[in-house]
């Protein structure tokens, strides 16, 4: 670690973030007006804005200081912050880069240079950026250790291993075998076995020690973390609810992207403890709530305003959504006093590395629980995990509980290949059914 | 050469009509040896033929012919697959279709799974392995019955005469002592997906391999992805006087040990270090050096000019390896032709002006 790095880093972190995060709040002032299909914001945006922007402003004087880590969103991250790696989530940056609806720029570079336009997007933009250097972030830096776990998908094993033969660096890959009916107890203890293999690697690429006590804290407040995430989505149950799904769809960054530390666990406090405000106040996220709605599957990240506003404006809130369900279904399988096997309950039964019996039920609950009047499914070109089986959901649950459903056709950040047309005249199907239903 | 290879159907049918025991297998790699050991025969399916028409109600358009036609196939609930299915973990596709079947869509038959490792492997991955081939054995064994070791063993024996043999094979085409063409070929080593295993071994057994090499081919060419190119294509490559002297498809070799091995003492041992001798293979998350490595080999050892990759479009696995094999293959002066396929039966005029002309580089070539 060198000595001129670090103070650097920490000079920026003391003043220069600060600094540039009042330069930007000045620069913001001049607010977009809401549109009048909307409650009040979330006043907490602003200070999630301050995080992210900090995440990724700092992470350009962090090299020499500590080792960077590019991780998987389902990966187990608590094991690498034991380590104290700064971590970057590709993922994150690929949404960041759909949503300023640039994603279709980056695809084209990846596309350029001979990968396939039919590869997931997340995996184009940021193969993308990693040939060209490109990003709206200013600057990422450099990995030292790719981690990825296949329990989302396999394509990051694909993606990651074209990252590290580019950039010639370790990838530690967390294999989660698929719960076709219930883990067994081999994959558990396979899951549990390849964390703790993993320890004199991360040992050998951060140049520090692994000490249990600290695993054990981070672990706690992952948990903790994970658990007020939860509580938040479970209030929209309120009716109004008190906030849309596409809010909670950028509120979930600090839950992906930095979990186990202690600025997501005080940034939850902080969002909790408004949304129940809200709550209690009877303030909704859409000026009137007549329907309540499901997502499912990604976002469509370039099109997060216009699906709020269409919706909004026709009454129609987004309450629940089995994507950002994902970072607080399994964590109650999380306990310190177990860590590895626990971690293995955790992060292998998540959503996508779960069978559709069980999405089929979750999805059943939720609609239930969260009083759910229509359901739209996002079929994303780029996520085979997401999508396949996405028909036959959808048919079991409109048969079930007699709900109208629409399947979107498009793309989570690739804005190319999104259809106005085709999406307009479902849309508007679909709102006329669930109006006259 | 004229090999007397049974038809896929016909056979089938002959089989099932004589209550042989016949599971539909999805690709790619399962332990084929544990299914035999429980007198159960595992059919194939890779790429039937037919359109596909009820499978669009169940899958978008964006995925895969592999899947797709897997799953018109599986809707139609052909009588000759008269046991169950199995979906080995191969993709998020096909992990996908599994859980739709079983789980959604619903069939008469019972479907099973069976997990396939992925990444980098060691002890861990080894010991999970093993005990992943006991839980397979255990499953079955509650609906056929406790498992015979000495079934198992001869099971073991036999595939590994098959691999024994089917290496002898690859080596003999390698090296022009086969007088095979592409299409006979191809067909011999698809029947492995359908031929009971002493059937199988029968038909290797046939095969003539030549003490000397034969007159060599006009191009040779190694071809690359996940099904040997359609009968059209190799029949195009025949015509033309190319020899696909060696490949690297999950339908083929990568199905294959990388080199010979001991024939079996403990089955199960056995059935593990195979699993962890097979090629590098895009499906398992295999190492990059290590398949370009391979792909080098092996086209160093068939003196194959160039290397043809017959993708299947949506195949996310080969899509994401292709492009840095197709990068290195080039810096190395290796000619590359990539066509993609959605497995129908027609070679459009398009795709044989670029074979054409691939084959037209070859032929001005001097072999390596
Ligand atoms: S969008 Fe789907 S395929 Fe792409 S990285 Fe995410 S989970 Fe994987
Ligand atoms: S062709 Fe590729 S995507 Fe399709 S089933 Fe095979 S491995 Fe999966």
């Amino acid at each position: 670690m060198s000595v001129r790095a670090e103070l650097k880093y920490k000079i920026m972190k003391d003043y220069g973030a600060p600094a540039i995060m009042a330069l930007q709040d000045i620069k913001k002032r001049k607010k977009r007006p809401v549109p009048e299909a909307f409650g009040p914001p979330l006043e907490s945006n602003k200070r999630l804005k301050e995080i992210l922007s900090r995440h990724y402003f700092l992470s350009r004087y962090v090299s020499g200081v500590k080792k960077v880590a590019w991780v998987t969103s389902g990966a187990p991250v608590e094991l690498l912050r034991a380590f104290d790696f700064y971590t970057i989530y590709p993922e994150n940056h690929s949404a960041l880069v759909g949503a300023k609806k640039q994603g279709g720029d980056y695809c084209g570079i990846a596309e350029g240079s001979g990968f396939s336009q039919d590869i997931c997007s997340y995996a184009r933009i940021d193969l993308g950026h990693m040939l060209s250097g490109k990003t709206p972030a200013g600057k990422l830096p450099k990995p030292d250790l790719l981690f990825c776990s296949n329990n989302i998908c396999q394509t990051v094993l694909y993606w990651y291993k074209a990252i590290a033969h580019e950039l010639n660096i370790p990838l530690i890959h967390f294999d989660a075998p698929f719960v076709t009916t219930e883990q067994t107890e081999a994959d558990v203890n396979y899951m549990a076995q390849q964390l703790q293999d993993m320890i004199p690697i991360l040992e050998r690429v951060s140049g520090r020690v692994f000490y249990l006590e600290i695993f054990e804290e981070i672990l706690k407040r992952s948990m903790e973390t994970s658990k007020t995430w939860g509580a938040i989505l479970d209030a929209m149950k309120a009716q109004p609810a008190p906030m849309t799904i596409f809010d909670a769809f950028g509120h979930l960054a600090p839950i992906v992207s930095l979990r186990g530390l202690p600025v997501a666990q005080d940034y939850y406090h902080i969002l909790m403890d408004e949304v129940d405000n809200r709550v209690t106040q009877g303030i909704g996220a859409i000026s009137d709530e007549k329907y309540r709605l499901i997502w499912d599957n990604i976002a469509i990240w370039y099109k997060v305003r216009f699906l709020a506003t269409f919706f909004a404006e026709r009454k129609m809130n987004f309450v629940t959504a089995t994507y950002t369900n994902a970072w607080a279904e399994t964590t109650g399988h999380l306990n310190v006093k177990d860590p590895w096997k626990s971690m293995a309950k955790t992060y292998g039964q998540i959503i996508l590395n779960n069978n559709l019996k069980h999405r089929l039920g979750l999805m059943t609950k939720m609609i239930k629980t969260y009083a759910v009047d229509g359901m739209v499914m996002h079929s994303t070109r780029s996520c085979k995990p997401y999508s396949v089986g996405q028909f036959d959901l959808r048919k079991a649950i409109t048969a079930d509980l007699d709900l109208p459903a629409v399947i979107l056709d498009a793309d989570i950040a690739d804005e190319r290949v999104w259809s106005e047309q085709q999406i307009h005249t479902r849309l508007e199907a679909f709102c006329e059914t669930l109006e006259g239903s | 050469m004229n090999l007397s290879i049974p038809e896929r159907s016909e056979y089938l049918k002959i089989l099932s009509d004589s209550d042989q025991k016949i599971m539909g297998v999805l690709p790619a790699l399962y332990p084929r040896e544990l299914l035999w050991a429980f007198d159960l025969h595992a059919a194939e399916i890779w790429d039937p033929p037919g359109d596909i028409l009820h499978a669009n109600a169940h899958l978008q358009t964006t995925i895969c012919p592999v899947v797709k036609k897997s799953l018109e196939f599986i809707l139609k609930e052909p009588d000759v697959i008269n046991t169950g299915y199995l979906f080995p973990h191969t993709c998020d596709s096909l992990q996908n279709l599994g859980t739709q079947v079983k789980d959604l869509i619903g069939v008469s038959l019972p479907v099973y799974t069976f997990y396939n490792p992925k990444g980098s492997f060691n002890n861990t991955t080894t010991k999970y392995y093993r005990e992943i081939l006991q839980n397979f054995q255990s499953m079955l064994e509650v609906s056929y019955g406790t498992l015979d070791s000495e079934k198992l063993q001869a099971a073991c024996l036999l595939g590994h005469r098959i691999d024994s043999r089917l290496m002898d094979i690859q080596e003999a085409r390698q090296t022009d002592r086969l007088l095979l063409g592409n299409q006979e070929y191809f067909q011999l080593m698809r029947a492995q997906e359908y031929l009971l295993p002493k059937d199988y071994m029968s038909l290797l057994e046939q095969v003539e391999i030549l003490d000397q090499p034969s007159e060599g081919a006009k191009a040779r060419i190694l071809v690359s992805g996940i099904l040997p190119p359609s009968p059209q294509i190799l029949d195009f490559l025949d015509k033309l006087g190319v020899s696909i002297v060696a490949d690297d498809l999950l339908a083929g070799s990568r199905r294959l040990p990388k080199f010979p091995m001991d024939p079996p003492d403990s089955p199960l041992d056995y059935l593990t270090d195979r699993f962890f001798i097979l090629p590098p293979c895009s499906t398992r998350g295999g190492d990059l050096d290590e398949r370009l490595h391979q792909l080098n080999k092996r086209s160093k050892s068939s003196k194959a000019q160039g290397v043809l990759f017959d993708l299947v479009k949506f195949c996310e696995p080969e899509l994401f390896d292709h492009r840095l094999l197709v990068k290195t293959l080039r810096e190395q002066k290796i000619p590359v032709l990539t066509l993609e396929t959605e497995l129908d039966s027609h070679l459009s005029g398009q795709d044989k002006t670029r074979i054409e002309a691939f084959i037209e580089l070859l032929f001005e070539m001097v072999p390596r």
